[in-house]
């Protein structure tokens, strides 16, 4: 056989494994710890009473990202959240969801912590729109789940506030109550909604 | 020493594609040739007539914050063509002083052609940005769009000329 | 992790010293390629040789197989590899106008250097000739600029226009190469010129 037989088939070869290969162009940081450092944190916050506004009136340009494993995710989670578990942050399969400047990505785990780390080494990644919710799960459930109204006149402003409040724990209890197989199947049902809307109108 | 047959094709370019890789990898960029040749004239111009220089856009912008064009990495790649080509020309036995030519045409006709083909090409190196090794080759291994788009360009249009200029070399 | 000069700091000599190297490199594969001889290079738009063809056609897949499979492995960075900027205008006016010169002077400048390292004349008066070409271009930019910029399109690539994975376009152009190789043997088989083929 001679040479162009021999590199033909060789390169061939290569070739149809390169083309269903993943792209997956190696993750280094974009920013330098300087230009890091002048980001301000504190601007990518956001309470989880906006946060419960968002899920309430079901803002697609907000993506919620739950960072707790997945037992801790199927348990409960904020409905309309993603599950990424933090070890599986840089897994190329999430890198559509996060590394684009469309939707507002909201990090929480069940604290602070988690969603710092998160969103430290995702915006040191170059990624665009990446916030945290502020006292992860801890705080949605003092303040969402658990905060009463105390007081004899309500002021329009702490109205529209519990009003916000109760409903969105109506609708954390009624999805996070479903069985299971029903949870799963409203996740993959929000998943593909989402998907589809992608194409839509630029 | 006799002269030895040139390498396999194949062969050489999975050498040259290598070379092009170890570019790639140790610095991030391909291989280039039109911009050794315009930083010579750089540097010229500026040895010659340093007021002309600055004052044109064209040239001070190599000259920004101290920098030397003949400092740069394009420059020392050229400068190690020179002896890569010339070590292998020595080991295969084909150094040799002599004006290439079709015996069809005299040596001044080459000449002649040689210099107005080196005038068109390196015009249109500079305006496309790159040559076959720079644009075309070095392109093609990154998928740039320019890149492919030069390689059609030259080689389409070489295509195209060639019936015009077949005298000189059939 | 690669690109190396980018992501350390390395000393500039080093720097220099790499791409005189990488430079050897070059020139060598070139003129063991028989690209020291204008009337090979020449031959590919005759027909009686192609290994213009082979080689650059090998040496842009082996470059691309190799910094993808380096990408997957996490050992190149193809995010810091310089992609070259699509100018459309320039690109198109500037590859007719350096076919025309490969046609006249037999060589592109990659391949003159490795000529004349060799003791080709003709190769001298070729680069000459481009040292005169990159002058009238340097001289002649007030007047060439706008056509040299306008139409900018960046560093896009061939798999982001078409909208498949590098991989599977690479894939493509491999098919596209095996292709044209078998093409280009059948050529030579069909246009030989053995007074030619004998002397250079």
């Amino acid at each position: 056989m001679n040479a162009r037989i021999k590199l033909s088939i060789l390169l061939a070869g290569v070739g149809l494994l390169l083309a269903f290969l993943p792209f997956n162009a190696s993750k280094t940081f974009r920013l330098s710890p300087g230009e890091l450092l002048k980001i301000n944190y504190q601007d990518h916050l956001f309470t989880v009473d906006e946060v419960a506004r968002f899920m309430n009136s079901e803002d697609s340009a907000v993506q919620l990202i739950d960072l707790r494993s997945n037992a801790e995710f199927m348990e409960c989670n904020i409905p309309g959240s993603i599950n990424i578990p933090l070890d599986d942050l840089l897994n190329p399969d999430w890198e559509g969801y996060l590394n684009q400047g469309e939707k507002r990505n909201i990090f929480y785990g069940n604290g602070d912590e988690t969603a710092a780390e998160a969103w430290t080494i995702t915006t040191g990644l170059g990624y665009k729109n990446i916030f945290v919710m502020k006292g992860g799960m801890n705080e949605w459930y003092k303040t969402v789940m658990l905060s009463k109204f105390e007081g004899d006149r309500i002021t329009p402003r702490e109205n529209a506030l519990f009003e916000n409040r109760y409903r969105a724990r109506r609708t954390f209890t009624e999805i996070n109550s479903l069985p299971d197989n029903l949870k799963r199947q409203y996740l993959e049902a929000k998943r593909l909604e989402e998907s589809q809307l992608d194409g839509g109108c630029e | 020493m006799k002269r030895k047959n040139y390498m396999n094709p194949y062969l050489a370019g999975v050498l040259l594609g290598l070379v092009l890789l170890s570019a790639m990898f140790f610095s991030g960029r391909g291989l280039g040739a039109s911009g050794g040749i315009k930083y010579a004239v750089v540097a010229a111009v500026e040895a010659v007539d340093q007021q002309h220089a600055m004052e044109s856009s064209y040239y001070s912008k190599y000259f920004e914050n101290g920098e030397n064009p003949l400092k740069s990495w394009l420059a020392l790649e050229v400068l190690g063509m020179f002896l890569g080509g010339f070590l292998s020309g020595a080991l295969s036995g084909r150094l040799k002083f002599t004006v290439e030519h079709s015996p069809k045409i005299s040596k001044n006709k080459r000449l002649l052609f040689a210099f107005l083909g080196g005038v068109f090409f390196v015009y249109g190196a500079q305006l496309a940005r790159g040559c076959t090794s720079g644009a075309a080759l070095s392109g093609m291994a990154v998928l740039s769009v320019a890149g492919f788009v030069t390689m059609v360009g030259i080689f389409g249009s070489a295509y195209l000329f060639a019936w015009f200029f077949r005298k000189l070399w059939i | 992790m690669a690109p190396i000069s980018v992501l350390n700091e390395i000393p500039e000599w080093l720097n220099l010293a790499i791409a005189f190297l990488i430079g050897i490199g070059f020139g060598f594969a070139l003129e063991q390629a028989g690209f020291s001889s204008s009337r090979k290079l020449a031959g590919m738009f005759y027909g009686y040789d192609t290994t213009v063809l082979k080689v650059f056609f090998t040496a842009a897949i082996v470059a691309l197989i190799g910094s993808q499979l380096l990408s997957y492995f996490g050992l190149l960075n193809l995010n810091l590899v310089y992609v070259n900027p699509y100018y459309v205008n320039a690109a198109l006016i500037g590859s007719v106008i350096m076919g025309a010169g490969f046609i006249m002077g037999g060589f592109c400048p990659g391949t003159g250097i490795s000529a004349l390292s060799i003791g080709k004349l003709d190769a001298l008066i070729f680069l000459i000739g481009g040292l005169t070409g990159a002058f009238l271009f340097a001289e002649s930019y007030p007047t060439i600029q706008t056509l040299a910029s306008t139409n900018y399109r960046g560093p896009v690539r061939m798999d982001e226009w078409m909208g498949v994975s590098p991989g599977m376009f690479s894939f493509l152009l491999i098919l596209a190469a095996i292709l044209l190789f078998w093409l280009a043997e059948k050529a030579e088989k069909k246009f030989p010129r053995p007074d030619i083929t004998s002397e250079i």
